[in-house]
């Protein structure tokens, strides 16, 4: 009882920062079917700023990781993906591999790459019982979060105007342009949420490590990919379940493999991986009208 | 008068193929006016490079007097042309309600709008029953009347309309080109482009005859529905004698 | 007829005539430089071996360094001396720490056995294409790196694994370098690789037209792992050691964005991808240790760490004005042989 507490608490936790992280990846490809790995980098930057305004209140120092990871976002979207929009979707998921590249050594250029410490909500950690089990605050806190954010962005894309532009966007780019849904605004829009997602996700990741480092966002980033992936290419619920499923199966492959086969632990998930696509190519839950581009 | 769309010497190709060549045509406003052809004579081409989303190697289209081709696509609904594309293109995944709402993009009158879609959703009944299911599950013909709906919720001058009964059953089609006469009734210009040369001409004021890319004939529909040459245009079997 | 086969061989021909020509440069260079050439060889069989299979089939592969990898180890375990083997290796079999194999066997075998293990496990996952297949052969290099960092018993784990034979020189990195070229571009003179190549055009116009998409794409898998494990073992076998880190994200990276960068729908561009990212490396490493600027006494110098920021970022332009690569996909001389029947290009 007490482990399952535990483990639960451990798996969502760790599936909803997936969940985050997937989503930020998923709008992007859902309206330009861009795999943008430099992701990774609006998370690390979001962190960094965290670290430059510890001491700040949380209100100010989290404000500002929100500002730096949008803007990085749109400045990426303006200067790398625009011009490349109509190029061949290799050439646009190489570029944003350059782009992660080129953000990561000005990072360690300008700031060095070792570990900085961080801890931008102390109060969190500590621990609170659930009956018998003591529980870490953050953890839970993570969890509250994620659904909270989960329903937020839920209501966006179905209740208002623009949400439903997105949507449209996603299924038919085209069609939706011939509707007058204006192509940069979207676009725009999908790269600012996602950098304000990526924000979220380095504040609950940078609280859980206690660091900061030029590759942070990078493992985070390729196991949301995956999941990403294994939800099913551009459909954002596909990417919130992957999320949640990826986390949850790191965390029971953690609890329960063998001692001396634990440190194999990520080469099951990603066998795993490979046969979730296997089965289902298209992820499990596809995305409607997505022609395969890549 | 001036007209509404003016398109003269228009060429589009495709790498080495040529798909439009020296395209010439004019639609004044409330006309119906259709252009027919076979396969391949380059009627789509012609609706995708008035809709901005072909850009033309040669030629001038004018809009209310506008040169308006190589424009950004989400300009096109903007200036007053809605397109119906080939192939009923509704968002499947969006409910019947989401696409009709979506017709309405650009416009801020929202109380307007509403009572628009109601009006839609009293004509067709089937739209009002089916509101919340995704537009994927309706059947062919309510497809089509959902994408011209969804067309004439932007409150476009003119509406284009890309093979609007390929695929429909006989009754269906009488009723897509009901609605297309209602539309022009209420002031709206149609330009139609149909394989269905006999449903077009019944319906369409004037008449183009397109045929590997060029104009082979153009006139009022009830002139050109009585002439001996109409069929050899359409076939192109005046090209087997050597004029190109 | 002689003329048709040399015409045809034209790019082969150029290719190789580079390759040769930048070794023979190399040997009259300082060994600081030789040695940058020979990683740039040993990096040209990798790039050639992951266009083999990427180029052809327009399916984006993650896996080449992973092969890499595998290659590098099975080339160390079978022909390192038993002394140094057993000291990093204690818990090898017994067979295996007894063997000792003459160097040379090292990357044949390794590519051997890389083909063994592509032809297992392509044989599901080339049923994938596009992203699906991106992310599968992404894993697969993920499983190759967890795995042979922690199976300790035979790869020494974390730990370095030391005392390998450095025998690759300038002459034998070029020598592969020229072999790996003419593999690949035999293979893409063969009716299999037309037909894999009219897949990569249009998938479902290719099956419809009776090509078994997936078997032909295994094809080029499996012969691309094979020459990507050769280039592993001779990287092994440059450096002297060992580490499952070498193997890891940014040589992946790398390796894809030197053949995008050179385009990746052609051998030509494999090549020159290579040998320009490599280039500019060089030159942005120089300008960090400082040029001193000819008759000045001035020296042109930018701060540690700052080459790799330029090196992104010339990459990220590369693709930005050129999208389709250096070469746009077409192969050097490619038009010699008349209709361009060889190589369509898009």
């Amino acid at each position: 009882m007490n482990a399952a507490i535990q483990i639960a608490v451990d798996a969502m936790s760790l599936g909803g920062l997936y969940a985050l992280t997937a989503l930020g990846i998923g709008l992007i490809f859902s309206v330009m079917r861009l795999a943008n790995f430099a992701h990774a980098e609006l998370v690390t930057c979001a962190a960094y700023a965290l670290f430059a305004l510890s001491g700040q209140p949380l209100v100010m120092a989290f404000s500002g990781a929100i500002v730096v990871a949008v803007a990085l976002a749109v400045v990426t979207e303006r200067i790398a993906f625009r011009p490349l929009r109509r190029a061949d979707p290799t050439t646009m998921m190489i570029a944003s591999f350059t782009v992660s590249m080129l953000i990561q050594k000005l990072l360690v250029f300008t700031l060095g790459s070792r570990p900085k410490s961080l801890d931008p909500v102390p109060m969190l950690s500590q621990a609170v019982s659930i009956g018998p089990t003591q529980v870490s605050l953050l953890k839970l806190v993570t969890i509250a979060v994620c659904a909270v954010l989960l329903l937020a962005l839920t209501l966006f894309l179905k209740r208002t105007s623009f949400g439903l532009q997105m949507r449209a966007a996603a299924e038919n780019f085209t069609m939706a342009q011939l509707t007058g849904v204006r192509a940069n605004a979207v676009i725009v829009v999908a790269f600012a949420l996602s950098g304000g997602l990526a924000a979220v996700v380095a504040l609950l990741f940078a609280a859980q490590s206690g660091f900061v480092q030029p590759r942070l966002g990078v493992p985070l980033m390729i196991t949301a990919f995956v999941a990403t992936v294994i939800g099913g290419m551009g459909s954002l619920p596909g990417a919130v379940i992957g999320g949640l499923l990826v986390g949850v199966v790191t965390t029971l492959l953690q609890a329960y493999l063998p001692p001396d086969l634990r440190p194999f632990r990520e080469a099951f998930l990603f066998a795993l991986v490979i046969l979730a696509l296997l089965v289902r190519p298209n992820g499990l839950f596809p995305a409607r009208g997505l022609k395969e581009r890549i | 008068m001036t007209a509404l769309l003016a398109i003269e010497g228009l060429a589009v190709s495709y790498g080495r193929i040529s798909a439009l060549r020296g395209v010439s045509l004019q639609v004044d406003s409330g006309e119906i006016v259709a252009i027919v052809g076979p396969n391949g004579a380059g009627k789509s081409t012609l609706l995708s490079c008035i809709a901005g989303l072909v850009r033309p190697a040669a030629g001038v289209i004018r809009f209310r007097g506008d040169a308006i081709a190589g424009q950004p696509l989400e300009r096109t609904v903007r200036r007053g042309i809605a397109l119906v594309p080939e192939g009923r293109h509704v968002f499947a995944g969006l409910t019947v309600l989401e696409n009709l709402r979506l017709g309405a993009t650009i416009r801020t009158d929202r109380a307007r709008v509403a009572s628009e879609i109601d009006a839609y959703m009293d004509l067709f009944p089937i739209l009002a029953d089916r509101r919340h299911a995704p537009a994927g599950t309706l059947s062919g013909g309510e497809q089509q009347m959902l994408v011209i709906a969804r067309g004439l919720l932007s409150n476009p001058a003119l509406l284009m309309l890309d093979e609007p009964s390929l695929g429909l059953a006989p009754r269906i089609t009488d009723q897509v080109y009901d609605l297309i006469e209602s539309v022009r009734a209420r002031g709206v210009t149609v330009l139609l482009v149909e394989q269905n040369a006999d449903r077009a001409l019944r319906s369409a004021d004037r008449t183009y005859v397109l045929n590997t890319g060029a104009v082979r004939l153009s006139g009022a529909s009830g002139d050109l529905r009585g002439r001996p040459d109409f069929e050899a245009a359409y076939f192109g079997l005046d090209l087997v004698g050597g004029q190109a | 007829m002689m003329r048709d086969l040399i015409l045809r061989a034209a790019p082969l021909l150029a290719l190789v005539a580079l390759i040769v020509a930048i070794s023979l440069l190399a040997g009259m260079a300082d060994t600081v430089t030789t040695r940058r050439v020979i990683l740039c060889l040993v990096n040209v069989v990798c790039v050639v071996g992951l266009y083999i299979f990427m180029g052809n089939s327009g399916v984006l592969n993650f896996s080449s360094v992973g092969f890499m990898a595998i290659g590098a180890y099975v080339a160390a375990l079978l022909t390192m001396p038993a002394g140094p083997k057993g000291m990093f290796l204690p818990d090898l079999p017994v067979w295996l720490a007894a063997t000792e194999l003459p160097a040379l066997a090292g990357p044949f075998l390794g590519a051997l056995f890389c083909a063994i293990v592509a032809l297992a496990v392509g044989l599901p996952i080339m049923r994938l294409s596009g992203i699906a297949a991106a992310i599968a052969t992404f894993s697969l290099m993920f499983i190759c790196y967890i795995v042979l960092g922690n199976w300790t018993s035979m790869t020494g784990g974390q730990i370095s694994l030391m005392g390998l034979k450095s025998y690759v020189g300038l002459w034998t990195a070029c020598a592969f370098a020229v072999g790996a070229v003419a593999v690949a571009f035999a293979y893409q003179e063969t009716r299999w690789a037309l037909a894999l190549r009219a897949s990569r055009e249009d998938a479902v116009a290719a099956r419809a037209s009776g090509i078994r998409v997936a078997r032909l794409r295994l094809g080029a898998f499996v012969l691309g792992a094979a020459v990507c494990g050769a280039g592993g073992a001779l990287y092994g076998h440059f450096q002297g050691t060992l580490r499952v880190e070498s193997f890891y994200l940014d040589p992946t990276f790398l390796l894809v964005t030197m053949l995008v960068v050179g385009g990746m729908r052609s051998l030509t561009g494999a090549v020159v991808g290579c040998l320009a990212i490599s280039l500019l490396t060089e030159v942005l490493r120089l300008v960090e240790v400082g040029i001193p600027l000819p008759g000045t006494g001035a020296v042109v110098m930018v701060a540690p760490g700052f080459g790799d920021v330029v090196l992104a970022a010339l990459m990220l332009l590369i693709l930005l004005f050129r999208p389709n690569g250096i070469t746009g996909g077409r192969e050097i001389l490619g038009n010699l042989a008349g209709s361009g029947h060889r190589h369509d290009q898009v």
